[in-house]
């Protein structure tokens, strides 16, 4: 009786171990890779249907933390978009800066870290007239033609505009 | 007929020409227009104050943004090895959340030893089209744009591979062609006015 008792709970134990793992909060899992101009590439062009939103930020760029909120919120709002993260902070900066920041503001899309050769090349890639001023966002619909290029800082409803209108193509 | 089109296709190599020619090396093809602006102790200078320089270095910085804080003692350090060479240096703060006192403060705190001009209104930045910090451009006495960008390829001084200033102002003064007339960079955005 006694080890009956004892197995029970012990099954009940491991059973509570495995519910809690199982359902682990979105953002622990947050893992930031680098990025290059051929997976950048390859990330604009092959849309699989789906308009693009892509977010260029830094940790240390003021209006680029005061506007992810809304981005955030954005991301569970269109689920038919994919919305793209890129931080220019320095790839070893993602333990320290990076993953703590997005775990912050909840964000579960997908981030990367700048791994480009240099900042030009990743400036360059998305716009040729971008001075490299942060925060910037570009959509691109799902073909892969790049809709919308959005310097500075901007509002939800800003953006919830240019998505529906990339939506709407 | 023939001479026509002759004429026509002569004419139209000439027209690819002159643009190609135009479109070529400087980074802006452009000459800036003369300003004036006050510093942080109110004095006021203007761009043709310094016309007798072999080059003029304007370098659009910022208090608060740290990547222009990351250059500080690099700009500090430029300024002192290449103003006794005929170089002269302007900072511009153009942001509307930065005030004169903030400069000062700034400029101090930094030993900064070249002016620094509060651009009220950003009309210096929009003249430029500058749009982050820090964000630099080197003119000639014509006030001709000559190089336009970063000043080194990082913002973290132990990673720096191209002293890009550094390297244009040792051209300028070797009087050799500029080999990088415009590079860009990640920086704080400039805040407007409005």
């Amino acid at each position: 009786m006694k080890k009956n008792v004892s197995l029970s709970f012990m099954v009940l134990f491991l059973l509570l171990i495995n519910l809690t793992a199982a359902e682990p909060k979105q953002n622990d899992k947050i893992s930031v890779e680098k990025i290059d101009k051929a997976k950048l590439s390859k990330l604009i062009k092959e849309r699989k249907g789906k308009p693009l939103f892509l977010n260029l930020w830094a940790t240390w760029c003021v209006p680029c933390r005061e506007e992810f909120p809304s981005i955030v919120k954005l991301t569970t709002e269109y689920k038919d978009v994919d919305f793209i993260g890129i931080s220019v902070d320095f790839p070893e900066e993602v333990e320290s800066k990076i993953i703590p920041f997005l775990k912050s503001n909840e964000a579960n899309f997908v981030s990367y870290v700048n791994g480009f050769e240099g900042d030009e090349e990743l400036i360059n890639l998305l716009d040729k007239n971008w001075n490299g001023a942060l925060p910037a966002t570009f959509i691109f619909d799902k073909n892969g033609k790049k809709i919308s290029f959005l310097e500075g800082k901007k509002s939800y409803e800003e953006f919830k505009k240019e998505i529906l209108k990339v939506k709407e193509k | 007929m023939k001479s026509l089109n002759k004429s026509l296709l002569v004419s139209l190599m000439s027209i690819i020409f002159i643009v190609a020619l135009f479109a070529g090396n400087s980074p802006d093809n452009s000459r800036v227009e003369n300003f004036k602006l006050k510093d942080y102790n109110g004095k006021e200078h203007q761009l043709t104050d310094f016309k007798n320089s072999k080059a003029i270095v304007i370098m659009f910085i910022a208090t608060q943004c740290p990547v222009s804080n990351a250059y500080n003692e690099r700009m500090a350090q430029i300024h002192k090895d290449f103003k006794n060479k005929g170089i002269f240096f302007i900072g511009i703060n153009s942001n509307k959340q930065e005030d004169v006192g903030e400069i000062k403060e700034h400029a101090e705190e930094n030993d900064f030893g070249f002016i620094i001009l509060k651009d009220e209104k950003n009309i210096v930045a929009d003249k430029f089209n500058a749009s982050v910090t820090p964000e630099v451009y080197v003119l000639n006495q014509n006030l001709e744009v000559l190089y336009h960008g970063r000043i080194d390829d990082s913002r973290d001084v132990g990673k720096v591979k191209n002293h890009d200033l550094r390297n244009v102002l040792d051209e300028i003064l070797s009087g050799k062609k500029i080999t990088t007339t415009q590079t860009k960079a990640f920086g704080c955005t400039i805040k407007r006015v409005g």
